[in-house]
């Protein structure tokens, strides 16, 4: 595969969003891009690090993290492919949040410099990453409220179907059955829960017939029920626009 | 301009949780120049002054200036990482820290803006919105706020905050202000001596 066709879902994803023309996506297409594989839980980005790249999830799944002074861990959010995992770093600099790849994952990385000087020659490219920063920022709001106002059941409820409705969008999964290689304690992270309460409402959802979760299978059973569980509302995903 | 708002969303429950607090000089809704539906609702927490901008000509401001744009996309990150920062405090903080972390926050924030001077802040908010920022019960808040002045971390004389011991205080709220992206070094100068 060549460098450039690394970044073609980037242009597919951001097209799909609002009009990119000729010029635009020879420019998105010619950014230096490198391939790079991260085994199961590496860390693909450290906190505090001075970064010199961002990288676009290509394949696998990625997660955000931060870790407190007494060692207990937040996951602040779950990537899947053609997002990038980093957009931050190519203007902020220092990461504030660990990265870690969920299973075995491939990112393409592209200097931080070359993607500067894309937002200076492409106003679409520009707002493309502004609308992605945005949607970034309107899940991480939906993400405090999570943890912060719902229950046990609602907030894995709320995050499963999050996390299926995102996957389904990107044409993954089939038959309401998605790859997700979560385990427990990844999603008592992203919930603010303990392993045992997060095992104890996953067989709770199950038993009402709701959802499966084995094998790193997820499989939805009744949508509009794990929906209502959730308290979920897919307009923060905006996925239109 | 001048003034305090917040963000907020309610659940299916009724419960509100807040998710920002926004202060002078932040752009409260920039995000409604593209995305076209509002995700959450805004709240003026005081009396404030706000500058309306029309969304067309601050559309091609973005398009056409890159260093705007980019200025534009620098200040979503920054919103971004507070949230998280956010999802942290509600998600695996005990009620002491979650309260010290906003307070700590706030107090950074604003001095970054020369906006607080070391005799203290005014926290604009009541104890149920310090509790919906937490997602904690205003009997829970009040106690903490107590209990934060009785080990001598903070002075509260109504809502006018002093920080009596900022060290202990940045200790207990486990905060350090990396994900703020702001200059200049980790002590600030409202910490009392």
């Amino acid at each position: 595969m060549s460098e450039a066709h690394l970044l073609e879902p980037l242009v597919r994803r951001w097209s799909r969003r609002l009009p990119l023309s000729a010029d635009d996506r020879s420019a998105i297409l010619a950014l230096p891009a490198t391939k790079k594989s991260f085994g199961k839980d590496a860390y693909m980005v450290r906190e505090g690090a001075h970064t010199t790249e961002c990288n676009l999830l290509l394949r696998g799944f990625a997660y955000r993290q931060k870790l407190l002074s007494d060692g207990e861990r937040q996951i602040i959010s779950i990537h899947i492919p053609t997002e990038f995992i980093d957009l931050q770093n190519g203007i902020l600099g220092t990461a504030d949040h660990n990265v870690q790849s969920l299973n075995h994952s491939e990112v393409a990385a592209v200097p931080r410099s070359a993607l500067m000087e894309l937002t200076d020659k492409s106003a679409s490219a520009r707002l493309a990453m502004w609308i992605d920063t945005l949607i970034d920022a309107s899940i991480f709001r939906e993400w405090v409220v999570n943890v912060g106002r719902r229950d046990a059941r609602a907030r894995i409820a709320h995050l499963l179907c999050e996390l299926a409705l995102r996957l389904e969008r990107t044409g993954a999964g089939r038959d309401g059955s998605f790859d997700l290689p979560l385990t427990q304690e990844q999603l008592a992270d992203a919930t603010g829960l303990t392993a045992v309460h997060t095992n104890r409402t996953l067989q709770s959802l199950r038993r009402e017939g709701l959802i499966q979760l084995s094998n790193g299978i997820l499989r939805v059973l009744d949508w509009e029920g794990l929906r209502k569980v959730g308290d979920f509302d897919e307009l923060y995903l905006h996925q239109k626009i | 301009m001048s003034g305090f708002a917040y963000r907020q969303k309610v659940t299916g429950e009724g419960t509100r949780q807040i998710v920002a607090l926004c202060i002078p000089g932040d752009a409260i809704d920039f995000q409604n120049m593209f995305l076209s539906i509002s995700d959450h609702g805004i709240q003026i927490l005081t009396r404030a002054v706000v500058a309306d901008i029309p969304r067309e000509p601050l559309q091609q401001l973005m398009l056409k200036r890159p260093a705007i744009g980019v200025a534009i996309i620098h200040s979503t990150l920054i919103e971004a990482s507070i949230l998280r920062e956010w999802v942290v405090n509600v998600g695996r903080r005990d009620a002491r820290a979650r309260i010290a972390h906003v307070l700590c926050e706030f107090a950074v924030r604003l001095e970054a803006r020369g906006l607080a001077s070391k005799d203290g802040f005014e926290l604009p908010m009541t104890q149920e919105q310090l509790g919906d920022a937490t997602s904690l019960t205003p009997v829970h808040v009040n106690r903490v706020l107590k209990g934060l002045q009785a080990d001598g971390l903070i002075s509260r004389q109504r809502r006018n905050i002093q920080f009596t011991d900022w060290r202990a205080l940045q200790d207990t709220a486990d905060f350090t202000r990396r994900y703020l992206h702001l200059p200049g070094e980790d002590e600030i100068a409202l910490a009392a001596k």
